[in-house]
């Protein structure tokens, strides 16, 4: 029998999709570390020790005695905002689409280890809608159909005002068309994080989102438990 | 948190709208809601208060106001509405080490009182939101807990020794070493005793400097109210968030009270729970009231905070004018002074701790204006952005690999033993990190070869980019890396294995145009990729994206398949019309169960054309028996032989 064609993963197929959505708008496809410090992860980020919105993320540690200073597998690719702000300043457009990780228990539709995809636009004039047009236009392209967003209040440290973003399919045979699907955090860049990256927050506003891509596959592929994607098992692989 | 409806009635009365509506309000303008139940008689309502406003509206009182807030008007009756007056006393002394730790204690003595089972509205309350009733005395502090926020604790004052005619309460820090002995968690009947590091807040008996629990997370047995107590001390205190966090965290307590600790309420509500408890103890328990303590060593009140009205509009995206910011504002029940045109001066009100910045004031006018009419602004076609060579030479080889029969696999971050440990690990087997992707291939390797018939593929064949983690100088250093693996036997690796490894890493180096030293070991190559994407030239734009095929994934069956062959003459001249209707008649003769046929062999004598099929078959529900695939593999021979093929 002839060798068949092999199969690319399908988290990797979306975040090539996904950076060409973005491409399209002007992001720039960012990265960082997996092991992060508490500086990048969590202080930076408006995040503060023994603080109850620490309870959000359940953490992994490095153990002290390997480690300069206090480090961790990265609970979201936010740091990369930090990190990038630093380096670079305000204007600045990015998606940082990577690995992270929780100390979770898992099940059909949580992971200890997953990928996520952060988007930080910062720029003069920046505001709520820019963020609603953005998400509108992403996802449109990504299930291929004119979909629309809604906010609904919420609360992340590193945002104010913080958001929940849902997402309706308007058009398409997909299962997903017709219902508001809770997809992802989002909110305007809180100006903590901004001056902890020596960002103006008198001149620059932006926004921040954060999206689980195992959650995107669940929802484009019907992928029904998460943990196949890191199974290394072709059944699953060479669906796709 | 629970919420129960019926008791939301008490602030609000007749504004208060149906459960639907409240719901939909505290949907779209504050909390998400987790579920609306059913206990008993009473609606309960499952409320995802946000950590924000974990400080204000993790009680009824809260709730209520938040509702009256989005609604636009006022509670109905606010038992946070008025200073509470509350009568000195010097009967109780507090002594307080720290101020920071504990700005504010309050102490009130009753006498008289009758210690009994509480009425039954009171349990009927408490029951909706699946609190257990133990007394009227420990079910009224609960209660008025889940009202306003205020924890309260009740002690039995005959059994509180008193000196120079004093009950003498102390705040201060554990030593290192000294025992606590707090009340049994969790249905269990023992104290638990706990050893102090140090850190922990003790409130302690001054006269004999003996510890009765630990502030905030958790009391002690010391002067337990009991059946025949008849004079109380009743406790409401505000104890410092991060010292009570820390406590309940390492001991593993969450408790009610610890919670509301933890997201510091105001420190102007521990008089509102006396006067609440007080009113209800006289009410429920009778007894008369003598005094209050009240040591206020630490005041913190809520900052006058600058807001812009074009600040506002700008970080929204709307339009709104400085009337309708400031009215939106005040509806929070804050102040809202007008400095000058367009700069408002807002102070929240103070059981609102967490309204301290511009941008806290802000996100009160998006939410009450109503998030759902912020106006997308499309995006712009722009400029492409630098390329990630990360990102663009990972494509790369994946669509080198991928023409080459090899899939993609991403595989866990963890291992079982490796180079380095976590402090926290999630489970015994996956307490390390991976320092290569190698072992995880290997196991890729076996576990797949298990199911070559059921992928329709003869050798497995694949490959990894990730992350692996090693120790360097000074700390966990990281890299991107490559694995590629192939494997044609299923006992394992063999020496044949190496050629179309090779043959891989051919095309890798071609696709890179760069030679790379890769690391073979059994079938399994892995390479350093950070290391060689640092030495490639920065590519100007990335290739356009690769057209996919819109896929749709089905759960794999747990159950093992079997595969079966069948190879037949067909009289007719090769084609590929003809293989395509050979396998289709065959496959639907196979019925449902065969899951995939692949044709494995072809060849042309005689002018008669020999095809070999291989049926694979595999039940979501059960393992196959050997007579059932017999069965069906009749049934697909004798409709071979129907056709006048002639089956080998």
């Amino acid at each position: 029998m002839p060798e068949p064609i092999g199969h690319q993963h399908p988290l990797t197929q979306m975040i090539d999709e996904i950076n060409h959505i973005f491409a399209d708008i002007g992001f720039t496809f960012a990265e960082g570390p997996e092991a992060e410090t508490e500086h990048y992860n969590f202080d930076q980020l408006n995040v503060p020790k023994d603080h109850p919105s620490r309870d959000m993320q359940d953490t992994f540690w490095f153990k002290d005695t390997d480690v300069s200073e206090p480090t961790v597998l990265r609970t979201h690719t936010s740091p990369v905002q930090a990190r990038w702000l630093e380096e670079y300043g305000a204007p600045c457009k990015i998606i940082v689409p990577g690995k992270v990780f929780r100390n979770e228990t898992t099940d059909a539709t949580h992971e200890a280890q997953f990928y996520q995809l952060e988007g930080l636009h910062i720029d003069q004039g920046i505001h709520l809608g820019h963020l609603k047009g953005t998400l509108e236009y992403f996802f449109s392209q990504f299930f291929s159909g004119k979909t629309e967003v809604r906010f609904r209040p919420s609360f992340f440290p590193f945002v104010e005002p913080g958001v929940e973003v849902d997402m309706r399919l308007l058009e398409g045979d997909s299962k997903l068309a017709g219902k508001w699907i809770e997809v992802m955090g989002a909110g305007m860049v809180h100006p903590n994080v901004l001056a902890a990256a020596g960002v103006d927050a008198e001149k620059y506003s932006g926004y921040a989102f954060g999206m689980g891509i195992d959650r995107l596959g669940v929802m484009k592929y019907g992928v029904e438990d998460v943990r196949d994607n890191y199974s290394g098992d072709l059944r699953f692989v060479n669906q796709f | 948190m629970n919420i129960c409806y019926d008791w939301l009635k008490d602030y609000l009365h007749a504004d208060l709208p149906d459960t639907g509506e409240v719901e939909r309000l505290l949907t779209e303008h504050a909390f998400e809601i987790d579920g609306v139940a059913m206990v008993g008689d009473h609606a309960v309502i499952d409320v995802d208060v946000l950590p924000n406003r974990s400080s204000d509206c993790l009680c009824h009182r809260g709730i209520a106001r938040e509702l009256a807030t989005i609604l636009g008007t006022n509670l109905q009756y606010d038992p946070l509405a008025h200073t509470p007056s509350l009568t000195p006393t010097d009967q109780i002394k507090v002594t307080i080490s720290d101020p920071a730790a504990c700005p504010r204690f309050t102490a009130s003595l009753v006498t008289g009182i009758e210690v009994k089972e509480s009425p039954g509205w009171l349990q009927d309350r408490l029951a909706a939101l699946g609190q257990r009733s133990i007394n009227n005395v420990v079910d009224a502090t609960n209660y008025v807990m889940f009202a306003i926020g205020q924890p309260l604790h009740a002690y039995d004052a005959d059994l509180f020794p008193q000196v120079d005619g004093q009950w003498q309460f102390g705040v201060r820090y554990g030593t290192a070493g000294e025992i606590v002995e707090i009340l049994p968690e969790g249905g269990g009947t023992e104290p638990r005793q706990i050893t102090c590091e140090g850190t922990e807040l003790l409130i302690v008996d001054q006269s004999s400097n003996t510890p009765i629990g630990l502030a905030g997370v958790k009391g002690g047995q010391f002067a337990a109210v009991h059946a025949g107590t008849t004079n109380i001390i009743i406790e409401a205190a505000h104890f410092h968030p991060t010292i009570t966090r820390k406590t309940a965290r390492r001991l593993g307590i969450v408790i009610d009270a610890s919670k509301r600790f933890e997201n510091e309420c105001s420190r102007e509500l521990p008089p509102y729970g006396q006067f609440e408890i007080i009113k209800l103890i006289k009410d429920i328990a009778g007894g008369e009231y003598v005094g209050t303590i009240d040591e206020y060593v630490e005041r913190k009140a809520n900052p006058e905070v600058e807001v812009r009205v074009r600040t506002t509009n700008a970080l929204l995206g709307l339009n709104l004018s400085q009337a309708e910011i400031t009215q939106m504002i005040a509806r929070t029940g804050s102040t809202v002074v007008e400095r000058e045109p367009g700069l408002l001066i807002c102070t929240g009100p103070w059981e609102r701790t967490d309204l301290l910045i511009e941008v806290d004031f802000i996100e009160e006018v998006g939410r009450l204006h109503g998030l759902s009419n912020i106006v997308s602004v499309v995006p712009e076609k722009g400029a492409q952005p630098a390329v990630n060579v990360r990102q663009y030479y990972s494509e790369q080889i994946r669509h080198t690999l991928l023409a080459l029969g090899f899939s993609e696999v991403i595989t866990s971050s963890f291992q079982k033993k490796d180079q380095i440990q976590l402090h926290n690990a999630l489970a015994s087997d996956k307490s390390y990190v991976r320092s290569t992707l190698a072992k995880n291939m290997h196991n890729v390797l076996d576990l797949n070869f298990t199911h070559t018939d059921l992928l329709g593929i003869r050798s497995v064949q694949a490959f990894e980019i990730g992350t692996v983690f090693q120790k360097i100088e000074g700390g966990v250093g990281e890299h991107l890396a490559l694995a590629i693996g192939v494997r044609q036997k299923g006992n394992g690796y063999t020496p044949k294995d190496d050629a179309p490894l090779q043959v891989a890493i051919d095309a890798v180096q071609a696709a890179l145009g760069v030679d790379v030293l890769f690391t073979i070991d059994k079938g399994v190559a892995e390479i350093d990729l950070s290391q060689v994407i640092a030495a490639l030239p920065v590519p100007e734009a990335y290739d356009n994206m690769v057209t996919r095929t819109a896929a749709t994934y089905a759960q794999v069956s747990a159950y093992p398949s079997v595969a079966r062959d069948i190879a037949l003459w067909v009289s007719n001249s090769p084609g590929e019309d003809l293989k395509h209707d050979v396998s289709h008649l065959l496959r639907a003769a196979a019925s449902d169960l065969c899951v995939r046929i692949d044709l494995f062999d072809e060849f042309t004598k005689d002018g008669k054309t020999s095809y070999a099929f291989r049926l694979v078959f595999q039940s979501k529900e059960k393992t196959l028996t050997d007579t059932e695939v017999s069965a069906i593999m009749d049934r697909v021979n004798a409709t071979a032989e129907d056709q006048g093929w002639e089956v080998r």
